[in-house]
């Protein structure tokens, strides 16, 4: 007994001891430490979040190991992060720490990411190649007259319809929201149903709503978007007629869906374009979303990523050089990019020209309605303007008054707002 | 299962008191005996379906998962769902599973052993300001844990702390609540122990080294056994210190399942399960511990 | 616990000491007193004062600054961050909301555990089985329970249990997460929280009950009391203490709770679509979303005075009851 129970304390005791070991050697070999690899001078550290495509992580891994190969001194440690939905949280808490990375994807542009001193401006980066840019694009990631990031992929978002199913119907292509709301409603029948816009029945339909009657979220120093209570208000009728899915398994970024016939039409973007061909032949279609009424426009969603430099980085210039020669000098590694493993139009105008896979069909469509249509959120939109915009369109959609409930979500806005710019 | 929470209640019964012979009440025994018997079943029943469903997910491919028409079991079984699991350079699910495993088995000892110590020195070592330090200790215990995981947040970023193993691991290293339980269980203690020791000429450490942790091994079992559930199951932090996936604990490479741009739903399953099962596997094993830690934490507090 | 209250002594395994000199003795015990109790006590009162008391503190003085995307000192507001928060409709709905799913969780996690402790206690043969069987649910942490609930029980598709079941009654499959009116999410919430939670409390009730002492049933037995009589006239009373500390530790993780509404309403994307949000996580959105650690600061000291007042009012009215017995 004696024994045993000084052996077990021992033995307890150098467990712990151990596995504090352990846990110091799982610190020293922590990811950001890794890759002072094979002798470079500088590493530079760059942040990705986590792409769903397959081959994402090793293409940009490969970029990395060109670009050290051309610039021996210069490594790149690419890490790959969370997903979407958490990746610019854990961004932003990283910024705060000693830790950040020089080099970090932004999905959403912040404006006041910019303001306060976290980002870099790159206006030297785009150097001459500037006017060769997305215009939108180029306005969109301008702050005070600077440039602060430089976008790697331009992903338009559009409306994906099943001819078959709109033809069996008997409804047309719709043109405004009144032939949406009953599109959705003669498509649905047994087992479909007409429209798929998220799992929360909400999605992206406020912003499309608002900007698909003409009103902005945001103008000038002014949080606007109350303007479009009429056309938010409609959330409700669609609704009302149970003719939107909600709740499937995967959500309306993803074509499942579509797909697999749970929904006639769904809002998703570009990039599952390759997937719905695969699985659907050419029995599809992309719209943008239809303007409100005939006085309103149609309008699709302008998103993408951004490549931004950390402000207090270390190696400002290093991260400079090796953003311009990856995403402004290496028009191939931009095609590969952009369509050998998503389907995203690349930055550039003229790049995006000569990639041969827009060049015929839905995607070139598509890229038409990127140029022609395409809305990117405000640079000074924020989370919790959305969060509180998102929340207010889902209200309504229960039944709230529409007026009454944006213009509340809309003071707490300009709130937040002003507080950006003092 | 020795626990007194076992123990068959069969008690002494004082003498010349007889069971009262009536037969209704014989008979109304029994049928509420069957009755509580259904009953138990019943729930249990309702309290496994869902490991039940789990389980049968979890082996089953996505077709069969997704079909309208229910099946009880999986046609074959799918086993290549949880090998899949680990295969994927996207999601490092094994890297994670060893970043739960090290926190865990990190935290349960250390904190547990922490806990200990303060908890000793505040029941047997009397010196001057010794209230002070319980104070301090105890006072922790008034704002609850949940509202401090931003300051606390705010203090290990501002240390380097994010995206780091120990910033992790150790805020989770001190917990106020066990040095209570600690101070109770060593108050109680029998004196006779501590003097033997000092006659014998050890010192106040040597006696705590070699005389007390060898004798408080049931209780560090339990709350060890608590606290490394606790460590395993935690979200909220993991969640805020770890970006890179190297750095994801067990809990958030499941829930990146459900955020991740394409599901696959029977590795989703396949995860759950490879996710609860150490701490099932340890329930089954360490009941006892597990059953005693909670009764003793509940009922202390 | 008396199990573990007098453990066997290994007093055995002390290797003989040297004998000190008394003098010498006397004068280095306090100090060698003082000593090993640092030595003890250092590593808690460290770790407390660094990831409690610091952190504590300065998030009180963050609350008083405007911290936006900054966690630096200096740019004194003064109330402004309480005043927006609590102007915040949504922030205040979520107290509201946190305070409803309170009332609706707690009875019925305390009326279940309690009855499935009396049961349990009653049984002679299988009970570690059942014991085990209810027990097992607290394994699992609320994330792998909210994927099971989400994408298995409770998914909207027509393969979902809940909606499987439904389909043998003729009913259409149902959103039971998006579902606004009526709520369905709220059956989805509870009965996951209830499920995980029920285990543990039936625990502690068990405990509870096997310190009662026997032969106050072997009275009720004698007087002919039925097993609801017993109950209401001796179980009941005598867990009051052991209730009360249920009550408490349920009170306080209802009011705290994140883990399951995070991972049940989150969606990928879009953001503030979730019928329901607890404080926490508005907190988490404010704090670490939209990086205004101000605010986010005094919401975590509005929270704990939420937390506090519950308590409070919790030890009142069953302190009343306690008086008029």
């Amino acid at each position: 007994m004696t024994a045993r129970s000084a052996l077990s304390r021992r033995g307890f005791l150098g467990t712990s001891m151990l596995f504090v070991a352990g846990s110091v050697v799982a610190c020293s070999s922590d990811p950001q430490g890794t890759a002072a690899a094979n002798g470079a001078d500088v590493t530079l550290t760059q942040w990705y979040h986590q792409y769903g495509e397959e081959g994402t992580q090793a293409a940009v891994k490969r970029y990395a190991a060109e670009f050290t190969e051309a610039h021996p001194g210069i490594a790149i440690n690419v890490v790959w992060g969370a997903d979407v939905s958490q990746y610019e949280t854990k961004l932003n808490a990283a910024l705060l720490g000693d830790d950040a990375p020089d080099i970090f994807e932004l999905g959403d542009f912040r404006a006041e990411m910019a303001r306060k001193g976290q980002l870099e401006p790159l206006d030297d980066v785009y150097g001459a190649a500037k006017s060769g840019f997305n215009k939108a694009d180029l306005d969109y990631l301008t702050v005070d007259g600077k440039l602060y990031a430089i976008k790697t992929m331009d992903d338009i978002m559009v409306l994906y319809y099943r001819k078959s199913l709109l033809k069996k119907a008997g409804v047309t292509p719709p043109s405004t929201f009144a032939e949406l709301t009953d599109a959705a409603k003669k498509l649905t029948s047994d087992g479909t149903k007409g429209l798929f816009i998220g799992n929360d029945g909400i999605g992206d339909s406020p912003y499309l709503l608002a900007w698909s009657e003409g009103v902005d979220l945001i103008d000038g120093d002014k949080v606007v978007y109350a303007d479009a209570a009429r056309s938010i208000g409609g959330l409700r009728d669609l609704h009302a007629d149970k003719s939107v899915l909600l709740g499937f398994t995967t959500d309306w970024y993803d074509p499942g869906a579509f797909n697999q016939g749970a929904a006639a039409m769904q809002w998703c973007g570009l990039w599952a374009l390759p997937a719905v061909e695969k699985e659907l032949g050419d029995d599809f279609g992309v719209l943008p979303w239809p303007a409100y009424d005939k006085k309103g426009r149609a309008v699709a969603r302008l998103g993408g990523w951004s490549q931004a430099i950390h402000a207090r980085s270390k190696h400002v210039a290093e991260a400079k050089k090796y953003l311009e020669w990856l995403w402004v000098k290496q028009t191939d590694l931009q095609i590969d990019w952009a369509v050998k493993y998503g389907f995203h139009v690349p930055a550039q105008t003229e790049v995006a020209a000569k990639t041969p896979e827009f060049g015929k069909g839905a995607a070139k469509e598509a890229a038409r309605i990127s140029t022609e249509h395409g809305k990117s959120f405000p640079a000074e939109w924020t989370q919790a303007m959305q969060a509180g915009f998102i929340a207010a369109a889902a209200a309504v959609a229960k039944g709230a008054a529409p007026a009454r409930t944006l213009d509340k979500a809309q003071a707490k806005a300009q709130a937040d707002l002003d507080k950006q710019t003092v | 299962m020795t626990s007194t929470l076992d123990a068959p209640r069969t008690a002494p019964r004082p003498a010349g008191v007889k069971r009262p012979p009536r037969a209704s009440r014989l008979r109304g025994t029994l049928l509420g005996s069957v009755l509580t018997y259904l009953a138990l079943c019943l729930l249990a029943a309702v309290c496994l379906i869902p490991f039940y469903m789990l389980l049968r997910n979890a082996l089953m491919t996505t077709p069969e998962v997704t079909s309208t028409d229910w099946q009880w079991l999986p046609g074959a079984l799918h086993w290549e769902n949880f090998t899949g699991l680990f295969d994927n350079p996207e999601r490092p699910f094994g890297r994670s599973l060893m970043n739960s495993l090290i926190i865990a088995v990190v935290t349960a000892p250390v904190a547990t052993l922490f806990a200990s110590m303060a908890g000793y020195a505040l029941a047997r070592i009397a010196v001057p300001g010794r209230a002070v330090v319980l104070a301090l200790i105890v006072g922790t215990l008034m704002i609850p844990q949940a509202v401090t995981f931003l300051p606390t947040f705010v203090v290990v970023g501002s240390m380097g702390g994010v995206n780091t193993m120990w910033g992790l691991i150790a805020p989770g290293l001190f917990n106020a609540f066990a040095v209570v339980l600690f101070r109770s269980f060593y108050l109680s203690f029998p004196a006779e122990i501590e003097e033997a020791g000092r006659l014998d000429g050890l010192s106040h450490l040597g006696v705590y080294r070699r005389l007390i942790l060898p004798n408080s091994t049931t209780m560090i079992a339990s709350l060890g056994a608590l606290s490394f559930i606790d460590a395993w199951n935690s979200f909220l932090w993991p969640l805020m210190i770890g970006q890179d996936p190297n750095s994801w604990t067990v809990q958030i490479a499941l829930s990146s399942f459900l955020t991740s741009q394409t599901v696959d739903l029977p590795e989703l399953f396949a995860g759950t399960v490879v996710a609860i099962l150490p701490l099932v596997i340890m329930f089954l094993v360490a009941q006892r511990h597990i059953v005693q830690g909670i009764a003793m934490s509940g009922l202390k507090s | 616990m008396t199990a573990t209250d007098t453990p066997p002594l290994h007093t055995d395994a002390v290797p003989p000491a040297p004998a000190a000199a008394p003098r010498r003795r006397r004068l280095s015990e306090r100090r060698a007193k003082i000593l090993a109790f640092a030595v003890l006590t250092a590593p808690m009162l460290i770790g407390l004062g660094i990831f409690r008391y610091v952190a504590i503190g300065w998030s009180f003085l963050l609350s008083f600054s405007e911290a936006r995307r900054t966690i630096a000192l200096g740019d004194w507001v003064g109330l402004d961050n309480y005043q927006q928060l609590l102007s915040d409709e949504r922030f205040r709905g979520s107290l509201t909301m946190i305070v409803l799913f309170t009332a609706l969780i707690v009875p019925l996690t305390f009326a279940a555990s309690l009855g499935l402790a009396v049961l349990v206690n009653r049984v002679r043969r299988g009970r570690a089985f059942f014991r085990t069987a209810f027990l097992l649910p607290a394994a699992v942490s609320y994330v792998a329970a909210a994927m099971i609930w989400k994408m298995s029980l409770f998914s909207g598709v027509p393969s979902g249990l809940a909606n499987t079941l439904g389909a043998l009654f003729g009913a259409d499959p149902t959103p039971w997460i998006q579902t606004q009116s009526p709520p369905l999410y709220w059956i989805v919430l509870v009965t996951l929280r209830l499920w995980l939670q029920v285990g543990l409390y039936m625990i502690l009730f068990i405990a509870g009950l096997q310190s009662i002492p026997r032969h106050l049933y072997e009275a009720a037995e004698l007087d002919g009391a039925g097993p609801w009589r017993t109950f209401r006239s001796i179980t009941f009373p005598m867990l009051r203490n052991t209730s009360v500390a249920i009550l408490l530790l349920m009170l306080i993780a209802a009011l705290q709770a994140f883990d399951e509404f995070y991972t049940i309403f989150s969606t990928g994307a879009s953001l503030g679509s979730e019928p329901v949000r607890t404080p926490l996580m508005h907190l988490y959105g404010v704090a670490l979303q939209d990086q205004d650690y101000g605010v986010g600061s005094a919401g975590a000291f509005l929270l704990t005075l939420l937390i506090v007042l519950v308590t409070l009012l919790q030890g009142r009215i069953l302190g009343f009851a306690r008086d008029k017995d």
